[in-house]
């Protein structure tokens, strides 16, 4: 799918950010059904459907410009967004080699990568960048290989050590994320980064999750979907900046929920890599506003009903206690009460 | 595991390194670099013998930064359930083979602060990939490797270059034997312990180093045998309604895979867990070969680990 | 966001020895005293020859340092030292886990934010969970750790805390972590600026 790039749409300020119809009927849904509980709903991470958001491995969509220059201003204010601590060198290098042959294989109209041994050179047209380096040496690249890799992607990447029977978030590039803060997490095991989610542990949710994983293996990468709600199209939404998103919150009203509230999907796929063998996790989130969203007369109906009926835990953890009701308001008008196909297909 | 993950390849040299030990080099059919990995990994082999399909894990022994070819080490074992025999005599330059993605069961902790590994024979295998990973990142190491007779070590010139006074060479015909409670008692706090070799070796480490106090998060083993043979028996598979016989010389798993069932699995060995499967129904003992399940697990009769175990009874159905 | 019962918050137990462990390395504050002491003497029960492998490095009150020397001296404890000051107490810490060996087990007894600085000396050294064992006795009060401005507050006992450096009121979740040894604290009133829950005292 040839895209045209958006490069200066913006996620702060005044907010330019906007999806094409294109984009909007792409956008992976997170609801197959007219309600929501957590599982561990875990699918194997092969190519999906031609045009859609799991055709290939990593996805580069219209946004990608945008979101590079996004994430470049984040860190320009808070370099804590990086993270590696000293044992994770090997799978730093791991998770450049996945994204860089990630995205030379499926967008060669925008990536090279030409490796002769361990002479590596890497062509990103969009953002114009050409680099040579010599793969395993740190020296050779201007940042330490996952920030570099990671600034040219989007999405967020948290990279784990596996051991001692569990998996610790040890390395990791975090500016777009929903709330949780990598500068306090790293160094947790699987259980203590996911401390903070309701319900969930009783559920056994994590247990099964952990259990899932240590099993991974190369090759055979996974995928889930998550989700939450943000207000105005903000992709750094974590508690280190709370102070300038939060009370975005308290201004939603029916009449404005429409352009200001937006679901916000998590598309998470998980790899095992070779050298560390670690994991890396990468979180990658899709914006669309209501607005956009009730294009899409089944989703209207379906996500009017998903968040109307939504369990009270879930709705604090996911921070929609200010404004479910006004987006709910919102949607309302465009739920006739009529039955919506399962699966998540606009129809 | 599906099958279609598996990675054809052809074996481009073989060497007799030892009287018993035959050293191959296997290169992908297609030309393609094989896939990196971590040392400690091993991969599956497919061999397609005679009337039966056999998978034996075995650890890649070479550089995890060089590529073009895979290294692994094959110990001629006498009693053979056949995978050993087909790769020592009906494997020369130009075979072909399958192989899955790398495994890693044995792996280097990332934290440590020293590392001792521990081979004994053929358990070198492992050792010298882990060996390479540690040379990369520069943390402390020591290799004890103990073999029956000079004749026997294998690998030593690279060993000697890369570990050089990092190695110890044990021959038991020199009456030479790793002194453990030594090693076990005098290592500072982040040391951890990696031994690869015969199940009496393990034993042995494994109670010295608890009765020096070791936790288990620091004693990490691999073990190379295969599964224990037994009586023939038959087992129902409830959700593909398939009968099975098992063979004395085949495992629960092996057979079941012949029958067209797959079943998940990664080491084969029992001690990781995934092949762990649900016993519907039984009459008769479960015969329980595997590292993996509690006391309490073995007691119930409602669990197994196929690519192990086994049973002695007049009826057995599983949930597969 | 604001959610509380979080599972990330650690979980401490009555101390008890760990005959696993060949090396008994204790470390306490205060009426952590207790709890070590009752380790030293269970331990000189099940295990009388591990009396010799026992240390206890010690804070507590100035004025009863012979006694709790002796104290600890008559459970058991081969090697007693006291100390007047925490960092005193974590540079000396240092230093004998540089010299342990693997087979050594830590117990930890105090306040929670003492026991997170030794904690974090220990696993710099790897040592992990199957190796150290704490209890939480004394003020719990909480070192709280500003995710605005990653200054750290110590000696917080109330719902909410104002950042000593960046004046946010900050609500101190449950949400901990070993590597900073603090609770997270995040901008209480971020949506609606001004509004906040009464100030109450917590950790005591």
């Amino acid at each position: 799918m040839n895209v045209a790039f958006k490069p200066d749409e913006t996620f702060r300020g005044d907010f330019t950010f906007r999806n094409t119809p294109e984009a909007i009927r792409r956008f992976p849904l997170p609801f197959p059904e007219d309600k929501y509980m957590y599982s561990v709903n875990i699918e194997a991470h092969r190519p999906g459907p031609l045009g859609s958001v799991v055709e290939f491995a990593i996805d580069v969509d219209e946004h990608y410009v945008a979101e590079c220059r996004e994430r470049a201003l984040v860190l320009q204010e808070d370099p804590l967004r990086f993270q590696a601590l000293p044992h994770m060198m090997s799978a730093q290098w791991d998770c450049l080699e996945l994204i860089m042959e990630s995205l030379a294989r499926d967008y060669p109209q925008h990536f090279t990568l030409d490796r002769q041994g361990s002479q590596w050179a890497w062509t990103n047209r969009p953002l114009g960048i050409q680099q040579s380096f010599t793969f395993g040496d740190p020296a050779t690249l201007p940042q330490q290989p996952l920030e570099y890799i990671t600034r040219q992607v989007q999405g967020d990447w948290v990279v784990m050590d596996q051991r001692e029977g569990d998996l610790w978030a040890e390395a990791g590039m975090v500016t777009t994320q929903a709330d949780w803060s990598l500068n306090f997490d790293v160094g947790m095991s699987f259980k203590e980064w996911h401390g903070p989610v309701p319900l969930a542990h009783e559920m056994g949710v994590f247990d099964r999750a952990l259990k899932y994983l240590l099993g991974l293996r190369l090759n055979e990468p996974v995928r889930r979907l998550n989700w939450t709600m943000t207000i105005n199209p903000r992709l750094d939404t974590s508690p280190e900046t709370y102070h300038r998103w939060g009370p975005d919150r308290a201004t939603i009203t029916p009449q404005n929920a429409g352009d200001k509230a937006h679901l916000r999907v998590e598309l998470q796929g998980l790899w095992r890599l070779p050298r560390s063998n670690g994991i890396v996790f990468s979180v990658r989130g899709y914006l669309i506003s209501m607005r956009e969203l009730v294009t899409v007369p089944k989703w209207a109906r379906r996500v009017h009903r998903v968040l109307r009926d939504l369990h009270p835990a879930l709705v604090d953890y996911k921070g929609l206690t200010r404004y479910r009701d006004a987006v709910v308001e919102y949607l309302a008008p465009f739920d006739d009460g009529s039955p919506t196909s399962p699966g998540t297909a606009p129809e | 595991m599906s099958h279609a993950d598996t990675i054809p390849v052809r074996v481009v040299a073989v060497e007799q390194v030892t009287p018993q030990i035959k050293h191959f080099k296997l290169a992908a059919v297609d030309g393609s670099r094989l896939p990196a990995f971590s040392g400690g990994s091993h991969i599956i082999v497919v061999m397609n013998d005679v009337g039966r399909v056999h998978r034996n894990p075995y650890s890649l022994l070479g550089v995890p930064a060089q590529l073009e070819t895979y290294e692994i080490a094959v110990r001629r074992m006498e009693q053979s359930r056949g995978g050993s025999h087909f790769m020592h005599d009906s494997v020369s330059v130009g075979t072909t083979l399958e192989i899955a993605h790398p495994v890693n069961l044995f792996g280097l902790s990332k934290i440590g602060r020293k590392h001792i590994l521990i081979a004994g024979g053929v358990g070198i295998t492992p050792i010298l990939g882990q060996m390479e990973d540690l040379h990369q990142d520069g943390v402390p190491y020591e290799i004890h490797y103990s073999v029956r007779a000079p004749e026997h070590a294998a690998f030593l010139s690279r060993l000697q270059q890369r570990a050089a006074d990092r190695l110890k060479l044990y021959y038991d015909s020199s009456g030479h034997a790793i002194d453990f409670d030594g090693l076990l008692s005098t290592q500072p706090l982040g040391t951890h312990f990696y031994v690869c070799g015969p199940a009496g070796m393990i034993e042995v480490v494994l109670a010295k180093a608890r009765a020096w106090g070791w936790p288990e998060s620091h004693i990490h083993w691999e073990q190379f045998s295969a599964p224990p043979a037994g009586e023939a028996f038959d087992v129902h598979l409830a959700k593909s309604r398939v009968d099975v016989h098992v063979v004395p010389d085949q495992s629960l798993l092996e057979s079941i895979e012949a029958a067209g069932v797959e079943v998940p699995y990664l080491c084969r060995g029992g001690v990781c867990g995934f092949c762990r499967t649900d016993v519907l129904e039984l009459d008769g003992e479960l015969i329980h070969n595997d590292h993996y399940l509690s006391d309490e697990e073995r007691a119930s009769g409602r669990v197994i680990m196929p690519c192990v175990s086994r049973a002695r009874c007049k009826k057995l159905v599983l949930d597969l | 966001m604001l959610v509380t019962g979080i599972k990330s918050k650690p979980v401490y137990t009555p101390l008890a020895p760990d005959l696993s462990g060949r090396y008994h390395l204790m470390v306490g504050h205060g009426v952590g005293s207790e709890p070590l002491l009752r380790v030293l003497r269970d331990l000189r029960t099940a295990a009388p020859e591990s009396g010799a492998r026992t240390r206890v490095l010690f804070i507590g009150n100035p004025d009863e340092q012979a006694a709790s020397g002796a104290q600890f001296r008559s459970a058991g404890a081969a090697d007693v030292r006291l100390f007047g000051r925490e960092d005193e107490l974590l540079t000396d810490f240092q230093d004998v886990l540089t010299n342990s060996v693997m087979g050594t087990r830590l117990y930890v007894a105090g306040p929670e934010s003492f026991m997170g600085l030794v904690m974090r000396s220990a696993r710099q050294f790897n040592l992990n969970k199957d190796e150290v064992r704490a209890e939480e006795c004394g003020p719990s009060a909480r070192r709280v750790y500003c995710i605005h401005c990653q200054t750290a507050t110590e000696n917080v006992t109330t719902n909410i805390v104002q950042c000593k450096d960046c004046n946010r009121w900050l609500l101190v979740r449950d949400h901990y972590s070993s590597r900073l040894a603090a609770y997270m604290g995040v901008m209480v009133d971020a949506e609606a600026p001004g509004e906040r829950p009464e100030v109450k005292e917590v950790f005591r």
